[in-house]
């Protein structure tokens, strides 16, 4: 089976994953204890207002019919409304203003684990044993066992009081203004970034703490896979053929061992994507940035169920599709994949 | 294998590859390994020399010795001596190594499944090979590529050029390897048990390939193999190895017809082939040992059914099995066999010290 | 391994009555070292059936006691020897450590007497593993570590300054006396409390290794209501463990049936395990943790612990898949193999087979990975915690105080939210090792990198 006959599996197979994870959410939401329109109305609503809301949500339609209804919306993308966090607004419009925040925390999160733990992962796989071969790899260890909710309290107090720890070193200062908390600004129309270099490095500046503690916490992960395969890489048996025919030690690393190297990061690099939608939550709500996870948390703690159910169906399909990205990597990189049922 | 007719005037040539007191030691935490304790051998032109031992007796290392592969911990010690085409390799640098690695020796590894990046194509493999040592770029590389794939009888080379390893049989991924070793025209092709991977059918191909090569290339092979059977078909001069040392070395009919060593002998007694009527097979009993210390002894005595209380005492060097036999020697102090005992062993002290004195 | 051989050989008590002394003298040792904490034993025994026993232990708090007060001629009264009430809860704690180790040391000196003296083979492919397992420095830290850790969680009671009942739940029905100006004054706890809160003044506040104004010692300082924080961190390792133990225990249970089931039916049973294992994979599971947790929060389940049983079935129940993946390749592997045929094809049992065939290569995997998921899990609950959603106050959790102190971490009180921190980075890294040297110890020759790492990913730090 070629590699793109593969993919395509794979991406028919990602759907009905969808239809299950949705389906686990309507169960959680509608057939667990929690009562929605209570959610809503408050302890004390008079049984008339109850009704109303019952019915505008659906709610007094049998189960199988509500499953239908939810299941339709769903993938039609009608996402509803948000009723307790911000009432009558659409789901739509609040991920909207809430999601490119997320969106641009995520993206640096990501490039600093790619850009600083990748590299640092192969300089020392390329230098086993050396002095800063342990420290690396013990940073990396320890790295891996930090609560990045943690991490961010810490780095929040202390760049917020700066100029007492870091000898006078002013971090709301610096090159541009910025208080450490609170959200990015982020300029609507959204591409005023790129054509506003003032503006681009205000929100680079303001999203920078948290983007590192996010991006860190996936870096130590990716230090030490990357340092195994390199490893395992350069004592393969091809290495020693490519050595045997005279090839040299640049052409020796870039072409031969770091296409082979990648191949087992991939599934790492997707999983820290996979985090991001987690454990985004944490650090939003310590550096308040009004992001789509804090968003998810608003839902839940105030009972706004119909928010949460649609929420939760955007991350699954976020899930999903970064699980396609993982596979078409794969397909790229590897040439074998398919050819042996692939991985 | 074609049996070169030289035999005469074997000794006059000047070799192609000359190893002389060859010492290749790793140097680890807990101890020191001599996996190549004093090893000298010759290999001329469009030879075929067969290098036969057990595991652990040193016969990649020596290959990986000349091919100047040896990384930390282990190095070629001073005194050791390679010197091919006139030049010698011990001195070269690393750069200079590189040019002669692939283009004027070439090595064939034992698994053709590993020896090959599975993500690039084999004709990129091949190509990169002639980029590196003949300048070729483009099409014209890729015609090459083509030529050396139909060379080692690779069917639809135009097709094949463009798949990956993993897109080919076992027996066919070793000819694409022979050809990638091939690209750049060595005269010496080291080949490290080529056949050992594969299945006998497959294997009588291979060999069947490297022979048709070496005539029409006048290729020298270095061939490692475990194997008495391939070492019988395919070479022309056999040398045996055991614990590092060559403990003997002979044109492959003598070797057969008259082995010296216990150990050849206990080989070639070992060869199931060999012993239709028995009831028992025979076999060498023991482990062939790691080497730690600079032997000052036989290292085969302990498996020895032959040994002597010299044995454990004196070093037996490679002198000639007799005073006639001037390409046939044996490390092993039964030998000269025209001497008596003590005339013998004392010859090989005598040889053991002078070398000592010229090694400081 | 023992007694089950129905050839000529003796079983294990007939071996053991053949030479008894090496066997007599171990448990001679087993027994003093029981008489110790006897006490405790049975008081905790009892305690499950109703109104527990009060059999004085040897290295209780009443035993070694610290909740003393200083004269003002600088004598301590009623504090064990007359120390100050730091140095006698540190004896007690250094006393109790001592304990632990050497009742670990002794149950390993068990196992090699037995090995010598009582089992009926030589050697087992066992004591390669254990042999490994004693060379390796890097699992030996983690084991050390992670066994502290244990020994913290189980003896909290009597280790931390004071229990849980005088300072975090009931504390207006506990006295504390002290000398205030020359005079004994006598109040109760909770007053106490209020004055002894840490919060971010460096006049309000009770760092590290200090008293506080009651002669009271707190050797992590208090928090921001006055609480001792080492009484907290004591009974939140409890909680910690309790949850990850249990939800491990759990989804290790179904993960290594499923592994079984699959490996051995193959088939529709793999399809349909995979198409479900996968499907709760691809859900985001620090959400939908949360998510349970509040949708449950109001059932009877989350009462349990204060919720930590609720939690730990949340975790087992969106954990397997994981522990599944990583441990459905060495099943396989074993399925493959020749006497599962072969017990097969003389008509065994499925059910025997899975379990006296198969699930011993299993289970060293299972044990690495479930060791290093418990880090993952730990640091999971403190993060719950931190936003509210986890165990529920009073019941002291990591996270929880990490929270409380956020407001202070530059100021006097930054030991509120740095200590729990470090102490979960200790923990989880130690239990990254002691996977790493379970791991090497049953497969020397695996990978460094795994495929499960992604999994362990998604628990661990970035949670």
């Amino acid at each position: 089976m070629s590699r793109w006959r593969y993919f395509a599996k794979r991406v028919l197979l990602s759907i009905p994953v969808l239809v299950f994870g949705a389906s686990i959410t309507f169960l959680v939401i509608r057939a667990g204890p929690l009562d929605p329109v209570s959610a809503i109305l408050g302890p004390q609503g008079d049984p008339q207002a109850y009704e109303a809301i019952e019915r505008r949500l659906g709610l007094n339609q049998p189960l199988w019919q509500q499953y239908i209804d939810y299941m339709v919306r769903l993938f039609t993308f009608d996402l509803g409304q948000s009723w307790v966090v911000q009432p009558n607004t659409s789901v739509y419009e609040l991920v909207l203003s809430y999601a490119p925040r997320t969106i641009w925390l995520g993206f640096w999160s990501v490039l600093i684990a790619i850009f600083i733990g990748i590299p640092l992962g192969f300089y020392a796989g390329l230098n086993p044993n050396t002095f800063s071969d342990y420290v690396a790899s013990f940073g990396g260890i320890v790295w891996r066992a930090m609560p990045n909710f943690w991490l961010a309290v810490i780095l929040m107090s202390v760049l917020s009081q700066s100029e007492k720890i870091l000898f006078g070193f002013d971090w709301e200062a610096w090159l541009v203004p910025t208080i450490v908390t609170g959200p990015p600004p982020l300029p609507d129309p959204i591409w005023g970034l790129f054509t506003n270099p003032d503006q681009f490095l205000r929100a680079l500046k303001k999203i920078a703490p948290a983007a590192i503690v996010l991006g860190s916490a996936s870096m130590g992960n990716e230090m030490r896979i990357g340092r195994t395969a390199v490893l395992e890489t350069i004592n393969s048996n091809y290495i020693e053929t490519a050595k045997a025919k005279g090839v040299p030690p640049r052409s020796l690393v870039w072409k031969h061992i770091f296409r082979n190297a990648l191949i087992p990061l991939v599934p790492i690099i997707t999983g820290e994507a996979f985090l991001l939608i987690g454990g985004s939550v944490l650090v939003e709500t310590v550096f308040d940035i009004s992001g789509i996870g804090f968003l998810f948390f608003q839902g839940i703690t105030n009972g706004d169920m119909p928010l949460v159910g649609s929420l939760m169906f955007i991350f699954i399909l976020l899930v999903v599709v970064i699980n396609i990205v993982q596979d078409l990597l794969y397909t790229i990189i590897d040439p074998r994949v398919g050819y042996d049922g692939g991985n | 294998m074609a049996q070169t007719e030289r035999t005469e005037t074997r000794s006059e040539q000047e070799p192609l590859l000359s190893v002389e007191n060859l010492q290749t030691a790793f140097f680890t935490d807990k101890e020191v390994i001599r996996a190549v304790d004093g090893i000298s051998f010759d290999i001329r032109r469009g030879e075929t020399v067969g290098i036969v031992g057990e595991s652990g007796s040193g016969k990649s290392v020596t290959a990986r010795s000349i091919m100047g592969l040896v990384d930390t911990p282990g190095r070629i010690l001073d005194g050791s001596s390679i010197r091919f085409d006139g030049e010698e390799l011990t001195d070269k640098t690393e750069k200079e190594y590189r040019n002669i690695r692939g283009g004027d020796i070439a090595m064939v590894f034992q698994d053709p499944l590993t020896s090959l990046n599975p993500v690039y194509s084999v004709g990129n493999q091949i190509k990169e090979a002639l980029r590196l040592h003949q300048g070729m770029k483009g099409a014209q590389a890729t015609e090459e590529a083509i030529d050396l794939l139909e060379a080692v009888g690779i069917p639809d080379a135009s097709r094949r050029v463009k798949e990956y390893p993993h897109e080919f049989s076992g027996g066919m991924r070793q000819r694409a390897v022979i050809a990638m070793a091939l690209a750049c025209d060595p005269e010496l092709l080291i080949c490290d048990e080529p056949t050992t991977a594969l299945d006998v059918t497959i294997q009588a191909q291979i060999l069947e390939l490297l022979d048709d090569l070496q005539e029409k290339r006048d290729l020298a092979i270095m061939f490692i193999t475990h194997d008495m059977g391939v070492i019988a078909e395919t070479s022309d001069r056999v040398n045996v190895m055991y614990a590092g040392e060559v403990v003997e070395s002979a044109p492959v009919e003598e070797l057969f017809a008259n082995p010296r060593h216990p150990y050849t002998q206990g080989l070639l007694k070992s060869i199931p082939g060999n012993q239709p009527d028995a009831d028992r097979l025979e076999t060498i009993e023991g482990d062939v040992p790691t080497p730690n210390e600079p032997a000052t002894y036989c290292r085969f005595e302990p498996r020895c059914p032959k040994a002597f209380d010299d044995c454990t005492r004196v070093h037996p060097e490679g002198v000639e099995v007799n005073a006639d036999a001037d390409d046939h020697t044996a490390a092993c102090l039964l030998y000269p066999e025209d001497e008596s005992r003590e005339e013998a062993v004392a010859v090989h002290d005598r040889r053991g010290n002078d070398e000592e004195v010229t090694n400081e | 391994m023992s007694g089950v051989n129905d050839d000529a050989d003796a079983s294990l008590v007939e071996r053991i009555r053949e030479t008894p002394q090496p066997a007599m003298r171990w448990l001679a040792g087993a027994l003093a070292l029981f008489v110790l904490e006897a006490g405790a034993v049975v008081n905790a025994v009892t305690g499950l059936f109703g109104s527990p026993v009060d059999i004085p232990t040897l290295l209780s708090r009443d035993v070694i006691p610290n909740n003393g007060y200083q004269t003002p001629a600088g004598v301590w009264e009623e504090t064990f020897l007359g120390l100050s009430a730091g140095q006698a809860w540190a004896f007690r704690v250094v006393l109790i450590y001592l304990y632990a180790f050497i009742v670990a040391w002794w149950v390993w000196r068990g196992y090699l007497v037995f090995r010598k003296h009582y089992r009926h083979a030589d050697w087992t492919p066992r004591d390669d593993m254990v042999d490994r397992l004693r060379g390796h420095r890097w699992g030996q830290f983690g084991a050390i570590i992670v066994f502290m850790f244990v020994v913290m969680a189980l003896f909290a009671p009597a280790l931390g300054p004071t229990t849980v009942e005088r300072t975090i739940s009931d504390p207006y029905s506990y006295h504390v006396e002290y000398y205030e100006d020359g005079e004994l004054q006598n109040t109760t706890v909770g007053q106490a409390n209020l004055g002894s809160r840490s919060q971010g003044n460096p006049d309000r506040n009770v760092g590290p290794m200090q008293y506080d104004d009651f002669g009271r010692f707190h050797p992590f300082g208090t928090i921001p209501s006055g609480k001792d924080m080492f009484t907290f961190m004591a009974a939140g390792a409890r909680v910690s463990l309790f949850i990850g133990l249990v939800s491990i225990g759990i989804s290790g249970f179904i993960a290594a049936a499923f592994a079984l089931l699959t490996a051995y039916y193959k088939g529709l049973v793999d399809l349909v395990v995979v198409i479900t294992g996968d499907s709760i994979m691809s859900l985001p599971r620090l959400l939908f943790v949360m998510l349970l947790s509040v949708v449950l929060g109001g059932s009877w389940i989350s009462s349990i612990y204060n919720g930590g049983f609720l939690l730990a079935l949340i975790f087992a129940g969106t954990g397997w898949p994981f522990l599944w993946r990583s441990v459905r390749g060495p099943a396989f592997q074993v399925a493959e193999q020749e006497w599962i045929d072969a017990a097969k094809s003389f008509g065994q049992k499925p059910r025997v087979t899975m379990q006296k065939h198969m699930a011993p290569y299993i289970l060293g995997y299972l044990l690495v990975y479930a060791s290093m998921s418990l880090g993952g899990i730990i640091v999971a609950v403190a993060g719950l915690s931190f936003l509210g959603l986890g165990i529920s106050p009073p019941t002291p959790e990591w996270g929880r105080a990490i929270d409380m102190g956020q407001a202070y971490v530059t100021t006097s009180s930054w030991h509120i939210s740095f200590i729990p921190g470090v102490m979960i980075v200790l923990v989880v890294t130690a239990f990254n090792a002691l996977g790493d040297g379970i791991r090497d110890a049953v497969d020397p020759q695996s990978e460094g990198g795994d495929t499960s790492t992604e999994a362990t990913a998604g628990t661990g730090g970035g949670a």
